[in-house]
């Protein structure tokens, strides 16, 4: 049996993908790499097909991303699973070192790990996504936005699958958030700040699922409610999960204003535009204040000086 | 490996569970029975840890209350072998059924499920005498599965393979989540049957507080899956369109046909406000096929029959 199973799952992406299952397959020295293509209509069967070494899995109706980590799942042999999406990259050797974390902390649901941001080709471009290193219980962090996991750098038992359920098809975009808050719900959790995978960066204009930023967080702030209905969250006093969601109201609020500004200089209005409107209608006392304001004047003052 | 695999979804139904259990593992020779506890608050657990310790089922429990969709969803992870089979745990497979299928399967590679015939049961799970479906076609059935669902639940035998080409259940439409599985195992599969009894199905009545009860919400929800689903799938688009016309128009007169009935049988046990829900989702959704239905005379006839008792 291998010592952990990485579940590439991909969609219509066939210059991308032979990159991912090299990365893949070095990442650790007992890999298991299965690859769920999603019901790709273009070249991407034929380019998995030629892949030596994998599992190749092929659906023949798309399922989604989440359907596809379920399929993905069904088919893992290991106690271990690791995910990667088509367009990002595995570090060389970094499933090895976050199995060793495992050992280190053996309580642990899941284990996450360093992101190094990448451009359109996976350059880093020397930023990180993630920086604090925690351990224990961070169910409240998580259900509030507080850490962001990128599903490409977690390493999670298969075990827990089996107490909180797979991933839930319904959730497009946070279905992954969803997973986290039900397992740190449950168990311990360790986030180490050691790089383990490229992040290939969303841009307004890439077509990356992330693109849609909007749409997602405004389905993040609709479904959080279930997890706080969730028996653990149920047990706070119901102040506390009131300010809860207030908080996260507000962050939500924040990334979409300072992603709008980030895009403004670049031209992306509709963006921009889809962004704050999604903002003032989750928290619209928060989103029309003066710090909101002045970062899109700044950011609008830029693209003037980029155009003169 | 074990040939078989038996999904039991469970929740605090214990003493149903046990005599479900029973009947899986004299069904076959060779199976595999994974029950995934939902959270149960009885001693579910305490009975299926013994009977795991004995190396007699998989248990699988999950701490948070999940839908029937999920919890089968979650039970295939646990399931190793190459045929997969769900039973309620309201529900008993009858002594020998899954071999015969099983061999029935093995001889047909190119079909995808197999299903049978299953006896009424009342409450306590003994079968009655009469059995459903009436008949049982094999072959290319995806139009006539989109039609409406003949196919008990608990009588099915499918490949994993199909899985693996489809996708999951559809945790997205609680109660016709196996009806929705059927019709995509269909539309790349031939299906076949056994034409006896192999199951025995515990039939759903209001009182008995089981998730079929609310039959206008399912109604209202096979709609939706018929309209957005279904007649969007490749060879349901690729289908002519007079075809496509032919399964939305079956489809409308099926389920108006059911409606009327269902709105009937709540009327002669008078229980009126689950004759109002019926009639007036019906009424809705259906306007002209339910019409039609109530006018015609044999409906009328046996209205009013059933009033007059």
């Amino acid at each position: 049996m291998p010592a952990v199973s990485l579940i590439i799952t991909t969609f219509d992406r066939p210059h991308l993908i032979a990159r991912a299952v090299e990365s893949a397959r070095r990442a650790g020295a007992d890999v298991e790499v299965i690859l769920v293509d999603d019901a790709s209509s273009d070249s991407t069967a034929v380019v998995c097909a030629n892949l030596q070494g994998i599992k190749y899995v092929r659906l023949d109706r798309n399922q989604g991303v989440a359907g596809a980590r379920n399929i993905g799942l069904l088919e893992s042999t290991a106690d271990f699973i690791a995910f990667l999406d088509d367009d990002d990259l595995r570090l060389p050797g970094s499933l090895d070192h976050q199995l060793s974390l495992f050992e280190s902390f053996p309580e642990a649901g899941f284990v996450a790990g360093g992101v190094m941001l990448g451009d359109q080709e996976c350059v880093p471009t020397g930023k990180m996504a993630l920086v604090h290193a925690e351990r224990g219980d961070l169910f409240w962090k998580i259900l509030q936005l507080n850490v962001h996991l990128i599903p490409s750098s977690v390493v999670v038992r298969k075990s827990c699958f089996q107490e909180v359920g797979l991933f839930n098809r319904r959730l497009a975009g946070i279905d992954d958030w969803d997973m986290w808050v039900r397992i740190a719900e449950q168990h311990p959790v360790l986030i180490d700040t050691a790089p383990v995978c490229i992040y290939r960066q969303p841009t307004h204009s890439s077509r990356q699922g992330s693109s849609s930023l909007a749409k997602h967080m405004r389905r993040a702030c609709n479904h959080q409610p279930k997890l706080l209905a969730l028996p653990r969250a149920r047990t706070a006093p119901a102040s506390q999960r009131r300010s809860i969601r207030k908080i996260t109201k507000r962050r939500i609020a924040d990334t979409l204003s300072w992603r709008a500004a980030e895009e403004l200089p670049d031209g992306a209005f509709a963006f921009a535009a889809e962004n704050v409107f999604t903002a003032l209608r989750i928290s619209p006392a928060w989103a029309i204040r003066p710090t909101h304001l002045r970062v899109f004047w700044r950011s609008l003052k830029n693209r003037k000086a980029l155009n003169s | 490996m074990p040939k078989v695999s038996v999904i039991i979804p469970t929740r605090n139904r214990c003493r149903l569970l046990r005599r479900a259990i029973q009947s899986a593992q004299l069904a076959g020779t060779d199976v595999q029975i994974v029950v995934v506890d939902v959270a149960s608050e009885d001693e579910t657990a305490n009975v299926c840890a013994s009977l795991a310790s004995r190396g007699l089922i998989h248990y699988m429990r999950i701490s948070r209350r999940l839908a029937p969709a999920p919890a089968r969803n979650a039970g295939l992870l646990s399931c190793t072998a190459p045929y997969i089979s769900f039973l309620d745990d309201d529900d008993i497979r009858l002594p020998g059924s899954l071999d015969k299928q099983l061999a029935r399967l093995d001889s047909e590679p190119e079909a995808g499920m197999i299903y049978g015939k299953a006896f009424y049961g009342d409450e306590h799970g003994e079968p009655a005498d009469d059995f459903y479906p009436e008949n049982c076609p094999e072959g290319d059935l995806f139009w006539e599965l989109m039609r409406w669902n003949f196919i008990p639940c608990s009588t099915v035998v499918f490949r994993r393979a199909c899985l693996t080409r489809l996708g999951l259940l559809d945790d997205d439409i609680p109660g016709i989540e196996d009806w929705d599985l059927w019709v995509r195992i269909a539309e790349l599969y031939p299906v076949i049957s056994v034409a006896e009894p192999v199951a025995v199905w515990r039939r759903s009545n209001p009182s008995s507080e089981q998730f079929t009860s609310r039959s206008e919400e399912l109604h209202l929800r096979a709609r939706e899956l018929h309209k957005d689903k279904w007649m969007r799938l490749p060879r349901a688009l690729a289908a002519s369109n007079d075809q496509r016309r032919k399964a939305k128009h079956e489809f409308a007169s099926t389920a108006a046909q059911q409606l009327v009935w269902e709105a009937a049988s709540n009327l002669k046990a008078r229980r009126v406000a689950g004759f109002a829900r019926v009639a007036f989702a019906g009424a809705l959704m259906y306007p002209i096929g339910v019409s039609k239905k109530i006018l015609s005379t044999r409906t009328l006839k046996s209205l009013l029959n059933g009033n007059h008792q």
